[in-house]
């Protein structure tokens, strides 16, 4: 028993020890070995910690000294189970694919810094998801930051640079925001437990309610920076669209998540959802999400290069996941962990597929994908899936978390909430589907198009079809999920 | 730099800043100060030389490479200890005696754990200063 609470912070452990060992090996080949064999290590626990959750609920894990509030606290429950474990999985599969792509995008003497990176980003993602002290969340913000900067800047072209740059000034206003709250939590609470702050703002938030008010204004802003809320989205189609394949893969797929969790812990486990639902700040982060789902999409539908294009898709599904925060109620948030979860299996495939098609093709522009549904049949046939979960079709996560948040609106009897989400679907169809329709069917597009003839090596699309195959698996059995995750945050 | 007077000085200054760094590392745990304080002012006097006497008069004990090995090794050590720490009392494992509070010796972990943050800080900044510096 004694050692299962200590398997997520063995799994963090394991991840960075490996990202230092690193530098003492000389080939390419064999820190890819080291990084991949590291992150299967922790998947595994990662699946011991969900059975375990699944067996005996949820636990808490002291460092150092048993007994002692002094020291961090890291709690495990169910959501956390399932995120760590599922991210991990699209971590590893990303990690594959990257194997055979990564050596044509940036330099040979790169390669070991972008695995560096990789293992150190997840390793303080898997902190941030775990973690129950707000000061040591922090800190795992901070380093996942710097990592995602590594991961966007080591291809080392000028636009690139650029992109990283803005990310990094974006991130760091970020963070000071998040530290900033921290620091008007602690003036008043006296705590960085959040369990014991929670009890403190119970026992006299009526004292502090302006305090209070700030503090969440400043977690939201500062979360949402790094999460790409709506208004504070500039850095993300620049940094997605122009990082390497597996990168983009990553920083989409994975990066922006745990930072929308933590906004849920702040929000939910810290001040509680009767408190939250006092301030207007919840109303503001649902608007923020409805803006974000119509804008980013309407800015999708506009874009010549197919990776902005799904850069901006990324915040159309960040929209939705703040509109499940922001209605403020339990399910609610259940639906925006589901949506997550979702989202970061299905864009991780929509940005490897494109990756693969610009290899391939040689072009990043859409209008040179005409009658490639017929030049290369599998992998637009995975991006074609992926696309459907985007916009919703049934059996896929998409359509499922659209459908549950329409049903909370009509709970919470806010009717005109579900236009917004129909009609942002209906921006979705208006984007990806021209792409497949011009990619398979049209005289004209296929026009002295050979069947097959850009072959993909099987390799390349065995970690696409894996997360493919996750993502209908995650459509089918989504009420057995929803049922394991939202007690928790009931 | 072909100053005499800055030359002379330099040569006599930098062991004083390196040996002011050390102690601040050391005394750390009983005093102000600590690895990441005295980190810096070990890699000011590298700087230091650095610019006064060129590249080569540090690279000669202090390559990048070796720098970078050095970091990574030191990190490894760091996390182990630091991880052996947070996870030792869930199992009851022995802890390093804390020794007489005041004494060098005493504090556990937290000399060992001073030094490696020392060595970390002080190649990486010297690190840095190198990626600016044209030579």
């Amino acid at each position: 028993m004694k050692l299962i609470t200590s398997l997520p912070l063995i799994e963090i452990l394991i991840l960075f020890i490996s990202a230092f060992l690193m530098p003492f090996v000389r080939k390419n080949k064999n820190i890819k070995i080291v990084s991949v064999t590291a992150l299967t290590f922790s998947f595994i626990l990662s699946v011991v910690i969900v059975i375990n959750v699944l067996q005996n609920g949820a636990f808490y894990f002291n460092t150092g000294y048993i007994d002692t509030i002094l020291g961090i606290q890291l709690y495990i429950g169910p959501v956390e189970s399932l995120l760590n474990s599922l991210f991990l999985f699209v971590i590893i599969l990303v990690a594959c694919f990257s194997f055979f792509t990564i050596d044509s995008e940036i330099r040979e003497n790169r390669i070991k810094l972008f695995y560096i990176m990789v293992n150190l980003l997840s390793a303080s993602i898997l902190g941030v998801i775990f973690t129950n002290d707000i000061f040591n969340g922090y800190v795992f913000i901070e380093v996942a930051a710097l990592t995602s900067c590594g991961i966007v800047v080591v291809k080392e072209t000028q636009d690139n640079i650029k992109a990283a740059l803005k990310y990094l000034i974006m991130s760091t206003i970020g963070s000071g925001l998040i530290l900033m709250g921290i620091a008007f939590i602690y003036s008043f609470t006296g705590h960085l437990n959040i369990d014991l702050i929670h009890q403190a703002i119970l026992e006299d938030y009526t004292q502090y309610q302006k305090a209070l008010l700030i503090t969440i204004a400043l977690f939201t802003s500062g979360l949402g920076v790094k999460s790409a809320m709506f208004p504070l989205h500039t850095w993300l189609p620049d940094a997605h669209s122009t990082a390497p394949t597996a990168s983009s893969a990553l920083l989409s797929a994975i990066v922006l998540k745990p930072f929308a969790f933590f906004l849920i812990k702040i929000m939910y486990r810290m001040i509680g959802f009767d408190l939250v639902n006092q301030f207007n700040i919840i109303t503001i982060i649902l608007t923020l999400g409805c803006c974000g789902m119509l804008f980013g999409s309407l800015a999708a539908i506009f874009q010549k290069n197919i990776k902005r294009l799904i850069a901006y898709s990324s915040i159309a599904q960040m929209g939705y996941i703040f509109f499940g925060i922001g209605l403020g109620s339990p399910f609610g948030a259940a639906i925006a962990v589901y949506h997550m979860i979702g989202h970061a299996v299905t864009k991780s495939a929509l940005f490897m597929c494109s990756g693969l098609m610009i290899e391939k093709t040689g072009y990043k522009t859409i209008d040179n994908y005409k009658g490639l549904g017929h030049e290369m049949p599998i992998t637009f046939a995975l991006f074609t899936l992926g696309a459907f979960s985007m916009i919703g079709i049934p059996i896929f996560p998409g359509f499922i978390s659209k459908w549950y948040l329409s049903i909370e609106c009509i709970h919470l009897n806010q009717l005109l909430l579900i236009f917004v989400v129909l009609a942002s679907s209906l921006l979705n169809a208006v984007y990806y589907f021209p792409i497949i329709i011009n990619g398979f069917f049209g005289i004209e597009n296929l026009k002295n198009k050979e069947y097959h003839s850009k072959k993909v090596e099987t390799q390349k699309l065995l970690p696409i079809a894996a997360l493919i195959l996750a993502m209908v698996l995650l459509g089918a059995f989504s009420k057995n999920i929803l049922d394991f995750i939202s007690p928790e945050l009931h | 730099m072909n100053d005499l007077i800055l030359k002379n000085i330099v040569k006599f200054i930098t062991p004083c800043i390196q040996l002011f760094g050390i102690y601040i590392i050391l005394y750390g745990h009983i005093s102000p100060g600590g690895g990441f304080s005295g980190g810096t002012i070990i890699a000011s006097s590298l700087i230091l030389q650095h610019i006064t006497f060129g590249r080569s008069s540090v690279h000669t004990i202090f390559r990048k490479d070796r720098a970078l090995k050095l970091i990574g090794f030191s990190l490894i050590l760091y996390s182990l200890m630091k991880g052996y720490s947070f996870l030792s009392s869930q199992f009851h494992f022995p802890h390093p005696p804390t020794g007489v509070p005041g004494s060098l010796l005493s504090g556990g972990f937290i000399l060992p754990l001073n030094i490696l943050i020392g060595i970390i800080v002080s190649c990486t900044i010297y690190i840095i200063f190198t990626l600016f510096a044209n030579e």
